[in-house]
């Protein structure tokens, strides 16, 4: 489904990712781990297409199409979606329009028919539930007064609504408790399927233990410098990045 | 014309931003007089044709009196005709009243509510033709006034000075919409006069190319008194959006609350946003507050719009939307809320976000 190689990205100018290679099929979650400032969130924001972020060498491949060429909402309509570390506030809109301007615009796109409101309330309801997102808060300005864990919450309430093909975590778990992140990673675990694939962006293992992943990756210095199952996440750990980062060169 | 009825040139600092002698040409406002209509009466409300000899007694004590500059001045001179309306002490008006200005030249208006009086005004224009406008509000005790103000683009130049008064209690709120002008011009001048009164003023344009120019002069004249300014520009193409607002609080006028805001989303390189918030205080113990700032499109906003399917056009049109939100909302009555919203979106469409 995603197939990235030998990445080069600069963000004004100055190399961040340099030649990562990373293939996710369809109903595989992967997690991306890394220290700061090896280029996570530029991977994350090359995948949904963010201004600024320059493909200098190599391709992204999202089922067969070159996703680089195109624009963030033609990436949204075709089941990309990046659940962001920092969800932004957008006084003026409330939370229940953006829903469903953003989930009409993504179905226009697709040639699907519109949804009506009281369809689209409706859905946002039931899946609004589970995450306990209230009334209330979808009633408000986007994001404008939410605690972190809302914001979280809403991100996933999101890529529930949506139903994408490829969803991106980026650090979903910073500034979320424990309840929170349980609440959050049970979201995401519902909506793991077959036809769907999971990239999951985080500093921590911690998150890792609700969101089990088939295949870790390490990434360090704008390349991924390690691989392997689940079990990576306790050596990294238990070693820390320095030491992984060093046994791999 | 006297020396005394010259219009102001861009020397004069209340005018530097709008060209009022340039935007004229040789013919400046000429002589005629303009008109202006009103539709429905509403039961209560009082009618009296300025035209008619014979001025009843609560014309006479106001005509002419309130406040007023140069250009208010001219129009004063110059108008014959224009409309007088009161309502009566204690009398509640229910239905919307409307006051429709059109034709070309100068006119006057002047509306009296009396103590306890309450309305809700709509001022809307026929844009086509170069007109200049002197509009007398007075406000009695207590008395309520929701003022929505309409004004549709033109290639015209526009002018309309209002001149407002509050006595103690009194409660105005001034919803100013405005799409720009060859020339725009509102000036408002109110005077809180008494204890308790409050002004409430906001605004949004929406311009593409034209000009609109809203200047406010605000006198906390005693203490305890309140006002609020919210004014929301979103300027594109050659466009120039102008605010300039006083606050002046009077010697004495202690315990005055006075909010300024003021914002410009300039979507073009050529389009300019002049914001200029004023505040002269001579009292003390006041809390006045003011501020003003320009900007572009929040691009983590869009980027967050966009990364969820939101096309890029709609995106831009949502945030626009959204930025002038909080100056919409202080419109209290519904109905015209929503008329001035469609204008908002019918002129965003035109705008090349």
């Amino acid at each position: 489904m995603l197939d990235i190689k030998n990445l080069h990205v600069a963000v004004g100018g100055k190399e961040i990712l340099k030649g990562l290679t990373l293939k996710v099929e369809a109903g595989q979650v992967h997690a991306i781990m890394g220290p700061n400032g090896s280029g996570k969130s530029t991977l994350s924001y090359v995948l949904a297409g963010r201004a600024g972020y320059e493909i200098t060498e190599g391709s992204i491949s999202y089922n067969g199409e070159d996703l680089g060429a195109l624009p963030p909402e033609a990436r949204a309509a075709k089941g990309v979606f990046l659940a962001m570390q920092y969800p932004v506030e957008i006084p003026g809109v409330t939370t229940m329009m953006f829903l469903k301007s953003a989930l009409n615009a993504q179905r226009r796109s697709r040639g699907e028919p519109e949804m009506d409101a009281i369809g689209i309330l409706k859905t946002v309801r039931k899946k609004a539930a589970a995450l306990n997102v209230t009334e209330e808060m979808l009633k408000r300005a986007l994001n404008v007064g939410f605690s972190g864990g809302e914001k979280k919450r809403l991100e996933i309430l999101q890529m529930a609504l949506f139903e994408p093909k490829l969803a991106i975590l980026d650090e979903t778990d910073s500034g979320l408790d424990i309840d929170a992140l349980r609440l959050v990673a049970e979201g995401v675990n519902s909506l793991r399927a077959p036809e769907r694939a999971m990239l999951v962006i985080t500093h921590y293992q911690r998150l890792l233990d609700y969101i089990v992943p088939d295949r870790i990756h390490v990434l360090a210095k704008g390349r991924i410098v390690a691989e392997g199952g689940k079990e990576l996440a306790l050596e990294l750990e238990a070693k820390g990045y320095e030491q992984i980062v060093k046994d791999a060169a | 014309m006297t020396a005394a009825l010259a219009l102001p040139t861009r020397r004069v600092e209340e005018w530097k931003y709008s060209d009022l002698a340039r935007a004229l040409g040789d013919a400046g406002f000429g002589e005629a007089s303009a008109h202006v209509a009103i539709g429905a009466i509403p039961a209560g409300v009082e009618v009296f044709d300025l035209d008619e000899p014979d001025r009843p007694g609560w014309v006479s004590a106001h005509y002419g009196e309130l406040g007023g500059n140069a250009v208010s001045a001219v129009s004063l001179a110059k108008a014959r005709g224009g409309i007088a309306l009161r309502v009566p002490k204690g009398k509640i008006v229910e239905d919307v009243l409307s006051l429709v200005f059109s034709g070309e030249g100068h006119v006057r208006a002047l509306l009296v509510l009396e103590e306890g009086a309450a309305l809700t005004l709509s001022e809307e224009f026929d844009g086509h033709q170069t007109r200049n406008a002197g509009f007398e509000i007075a406000l009695g005790p207590n008395a309520r006034l929701d003022h929505v103000r309409l004004s549709p683009a033109s290639d015209a130049v526009q002018v309309e000075e209002i001149s407002l008064t509050l006595a103690r209690d009194a409660v105005y709120r001034g919803h100013f919409a405005n799409f720009g002008a060859k020339l725009s011009r509102t000036e408002l001048a109110i005077a809180l006069g008494g204890e308790g009164a409050e002004a409430h003023l906001s605004g949004v344009s929406v311009l593409s190319d034209r000009h609109a120019d809203v200047t406010t002069q605000l006198t906390h004249a005693v203490g305890r008194t309140q006002s609020t300014q919210l004014f929301k520009k979103v300027v594109s193409g050659k466009a120039q959006g102008v605010y300039q607002g006083k606050v002046i609080v009077a010697h004495g006028a202690n315990g005055s609350d006075s909010r300024q805001t003021a914002k410009a989303l300039l979507l073009d390189s050529r389009a300019e946003a002049d914001l200029k918030p004023e505040l002269e205080i001579f009292a003390d113990d006041v809390k006045c507050a003011h501020g003003a700032a320009v900007g572009d499109l929040d691009a983590d906003s869009l980027f967050y719009l966009r990364a969820r399917g939101i096309p890029e056009q709609e995106a831009r049109h949502l945030l626009i939307h959204a930025f002038l939100e909080d100056a919409l909302t202080d419109i209290a009555n519904t109905d015209l809320r929503e008329a001035v919203r469609g204008a908002v979106s019918a002129a965003l469409n035109q705008v090349s976000a």
